[in-house]
């Protein structure tokens, strides 16, 4: 489809969306060209950056109304030929669509190609947002507000009441999730379409079993249409962080904290699995401004993409991205497809081409945090514990020393423990692992003891050689500074 | 308002600073003028402030006024490749405004600096970033559409490219400061060489270098004049245009040009065009009023725009040869055209030059600066 905006008095045309004519300040008109011929076409041998792979065509599609637009393939046309955007044929396919200036026309693409009805009138819906902590929209790290506001405007295009639509997540463990949505901006966008937000960690839940293990699963999204809603971001601890991590936040707490306990790349899958078995569920993906590097929490940056994906098929949707954006698929996304192996080339994908569309981003690097000198082994940790290891490393850059290693999460193995000096277990899952590792760490770090506490024993034991000891003064010194915080607010 | 003094470095693939370059070609036009610093009361810069050079320079103006030790106003105009031709008319435009007798003007840049892809990716952001950029329409790809358009509509062949890219191969062979000075391309070589972007040959597109020019617009009167001198636009991408294989901000610049000069297309006795791709160069001619739409190819074919033709066209070897630092290549077409009309040109030199001509572009025919210079005996 080629969009032009047209004024409706002067007929002026322009490529961007724009809300008035700047000439006889008449109103735009969309004008929707869908019969699509090629009227040229380029064969590039030359590589750049964001188009790392050649040779690829460009072509140069015409419409109905002579309007044209560039259009990338790596299927060989002929000048005359039509065009015609190919629909899903199977249920797990996936649409991948770019952003051509106009958010809410991508997603109606992205959801008009999979197969079948998808979102009707009488639906009631949940969106399952992605707000894991409070920042602002240009840092990528929660939905972009312009992407809920098109979503909503598509569902109300498909006649789905307000009143039948409810915007539900919990941020990480740690962090508020009413702040996170309000900085975020999504708390405005539902207040401007008069749509509901709910917390889930305020439930209520609803227990569930499945192959072994107990969900306490967010009661609405048991009764709802789940329209899982990810921004798609890399993740240094589980590779990506998309459709299918998107859905671990649907269990409380507890639940949250023991799937990461038990291996979060193996209990995460069998809750999607369950999930897509019980609910009707399907993904539209946000990576307009997606996130490369680190991941939400650490030194993740924004990601151009410009990209919104959908699919019903949870782990086909990440396991595409992650074909388009070059980084492997992790073993989280591969144990949720029914086989535990996901071959990208296997899956049906729409709207654009996984080849034409591949360019590597930033992968996150496993063992980095902020500070140079600490590094992290990474057992799975939850986020609760996540988060404060950046809490901690952040606060202590510009301090240089020497290196520690902080022992983080449940899942660790001597192997991974192997050659590391100077280790620092860090909550209390990685104090009992190392313990039942017999491993002998320098520093144990509890979840319980002050904040102050934790970054003054990481401080003495980046400026110390050997093992560090808190003396009286220290304590004095901790004390005073936990006074003068209080006072100072 | 007169061309006082020209200069400009070799362009090429050499590592000096930016600043080396520009203070190379910057004395060379003092000396030209048989002037000084002192009397430069007013410099206009043209950069594109290239990132992947390594020099992570921005705020050009202020590094100037510590290379020259002058603290007079120094504005920096950008516009993609027209960066230098848009300089000289912003020059010649402060000018006129009475204020300033002597103006430097300085095109520059280093952009052959890094692996292609990265040289490739910075000129790529020049194009449209939704529609162009993201589908890998970059300038070698979106000129190959209009080019195959052009072919489509007019019957124009690859060997008339061809011809446009081996005519200005045999003037840079004759120019010491071009890329491709004293080196040998035949017409088989331009024929035969890779597809970068079918139907666009490797020697049809310009070659990138680094380089500066300069040159300083005067009051005081030299022997030649700047008579017309305009600037035209339009929008970014081609496909957004009526009709792609011919460029509106050329007919436009080139009108007011004329007007300004009280001349017509044939009183144009040699020319400097913007020949990033041979296909712009056909497009032009036309676009100046050297011939009628749909006839540039008749004009290469009779070889009316060879060195020894009616019209020379890129007697320096153009931005195919020569080579395209970006920036400074609006300014060094004055400085062929100028050393062209003072018969300084050795072997390449064309007789009986009144009226010269240079044609500067930005994009796919996005900005474009032309301007029209005399000879005064």
């Amino acid at each position: 489809m080629i969009i032009r905006w047209i004024c409706e008095k002067c007929n002026k045309k322009w490529i961007y969306p724009v809300e008035k004519c700047v000439y006889c300040k008449g109103n735009i008109t969309k004008q929707r060209g869908t019969k699509l011929k090629v009227a040229g076409i380029t064969k590039v041998f030359i590589p750049s950056p964001m188009h790392p792979i050649i040779p690829y065509n460009i072509l140069l599609l015409q419409d109905e109304f002579g309007n044209r637009l560039p259009k990338k393939t790596m299927k060989d046309y002929k000048v005359g030929d039509s065009y015609v955007e190919e629909k899903a044929k199977t249920d797990d396919a996936v649409s991948i669509v770019k952003v051509k200036y106009d958010t809410y026309e991508a997603i109606k693409d992205a959801v008009g190609l999979l197969k079948g009805n998808k979102l009707e009138g009488d639906d009631k819906v949940l969106i399952k947002a992605s707000i894991v902590t409070a920042a602002y929209p240009y840092q990528a790290v929660n939905n972009n507000p312009d992407f809920l506001s098109a979503l909503l405007n598509v569902l109300f295009d498909y006649g789905i009441r307000k009143e039948s639509i409810m915007v539900a997540e919990q941020a990480l463990i740690g962090s508020d999730s009413l702040d996170a949505a309000s900085k975020s901006g999504i708390l405005d966008v539902c207040k401007k379409h008069n749509v509901g937000f709910a917390d889930i960690s305020k439930g209520p839940f609803e227990e569930v079993e499945s192959e072994g293990l107990k969900f306490k699963i967010f009661k609405e999204a048991l009764n709802r249409k789940v329209i899982n809603c990810p921004i798609m971001k890399t993740n240094f601890q589980i590779g990506i962080s998309g459709a299918v991590e998107n859905l671990s936040r649907l269990v409380d707490e507890q639940t949250q904290r023991e799937m990461y306990f038990d291996d979060i790349d193996k209990t995460l899958p069998k809750l999607v699995k369950l999930l897509s078995g019980s609910i009707e569920l399907i993904t539209i993906a946000d990576a307009t401004n997606g996130m490369q590097g680190q991941g939400p929490l650490s030194l993740g940056e924004p990601a151009f993409l410009n990209l919104i994906l959908a699919s019903k098929n949870a782990a086909a949707l990440d396991a595409a991205f992650c074909e388009a954006t070059m980084l492997d698929i992790p073993p989280h996304v591969a144990n949720s497809s029914n086989t535990g192996y996901i071959d990208a080339k296997n899956i049906e994908i729409v709207g654009n081409e996984l080849d034409a569309l591949k360019y590597h981003i930033k992968a996150p690097a496993p063992n980095d945090t902020a500070h140079p000198d600490i590094k992290v082994i990474d057992g799975k940790a939850c986020p609760a514990c996540l988060n404060m290891l950046y809490n901690l490393s952040s606060k202590l850059v510009g301090l240089r020393g020497q290196q520690i290693n902080l022992v983080i999460g449940s899942a660790i193995t001597d192997t991974m423990l192997k050659e590391k000096e100077r280790l620092v277990a860090l909550g209390d899952c990685a104090i009992r692992k190392l313990e039942s590792l017999e491993a002998r760490p320098t520093a144990k770090i509890c979840e319980n003891m002050d904040e102050i506490e934790q970054i003054l024993l990481l401080k003495k034991l980046l400026v110390t050689a050997g093992i560090p000891k808190i003396t009286p003064v220290d304590k004095v010194k901790t004390k005073m500074k936990k006074l003068l915080s209080r006072v100072m607010g | 308002m007169f061309i006082k003094g020209v200069g400009m470095t070799e362009f090429g693939v050499q590592q000096d600073s930016t600043s080396h370059m520009v203070y190379e070609s910057a004395l060379e036009s003092l000396d030209d003028a048989n002037m000084s610093m002192e009397e430069i009361d007013a410099i206009v810069l043209s950069n594109n402030d290239i990132l992947s050079n390594g020099e992570r320079q921005r705020h050009s103006a202020s590094v100037i006024s510590s290379l020259f030790k002058k603290k007079v106003p120094i504005i920096t105009m950008l516009a993609g490749c027209a960066g230098g031709g848009t300089a000289l008319w912003t020059a010649v435009k402060l000018q006129s405004s009475g204020n300033y007798n002597n103006i430097l003007v300085i095109g520059f840049e280093k952009i052959v600096a890094n692996v292609n892809k990265k040289v490739t990716d910075e000129i790529l952001m020049g194009t449209e970033r939704i529609y162009e950029q993201s589908e890998g329409l970059n300038f070698p790809a979106e000129n190959a559409l209009v080019m195959q358009q052009y072919m489509l509509m007019h019957g124009a062949t690859s060997d008339d490219f061809a011809s446009v890219a081996y005519k200005n191969h045999q003037n840079a062979f004759l120019n010491p400061k071009a890329r491709f000075y004293n080196t040998k391309v035949s017409l088989e070589d331009i024929k035969n060489s890779p597809i970068v972007a079918s139907p666009l040959r490797l020697f049809d597109c310009s070659i990138p270098a680094n380089g500066a020019a300069a040159l300083i617009l005067s009051k005081d009167e030299t022997d030649i004049k700047v008579l017309g001198s305009a600037e035209g636009s339009d929008y970014i991408a081609p496909f957004e245009r009526e009709d792609m294989t011919s460029w509106d901000a050329t007919k436009l610049a080139a009108g007011e040009a004329y007007k300004q000069a009280g001349i017509t297309p044939s009183d144009i006795d040699i020319a400097e065009l913007h020949d990033a791709f041979t296909s712009v160069e056909l497009i032009s001619y036309e676009d100046l009023g050297f011939c009628k739409k749909g006839k540039g190819k008749e004009i290469i074919r009779k070889g009316i725009t060879s060195i020894n033709g009616k019209l020379p066209v890129n007697t320096s070897g153009g931005l195919k040869a020569k080579g395209h630092p970006i920036s400074a290549t609006g300014i060094s077409q004055i400085y062929e055209l100028a050393k062209q009309m003072r018969n300084e040109c050795g072997k390449r030199q064309v007789d009986n030059i009144k009226y010269a001509m240079a044609q500067n572009i930005g994009g796919a025919g996005s900005t474009v600066a032309v301007h029209i210079l005399k000879k005064v005996n």
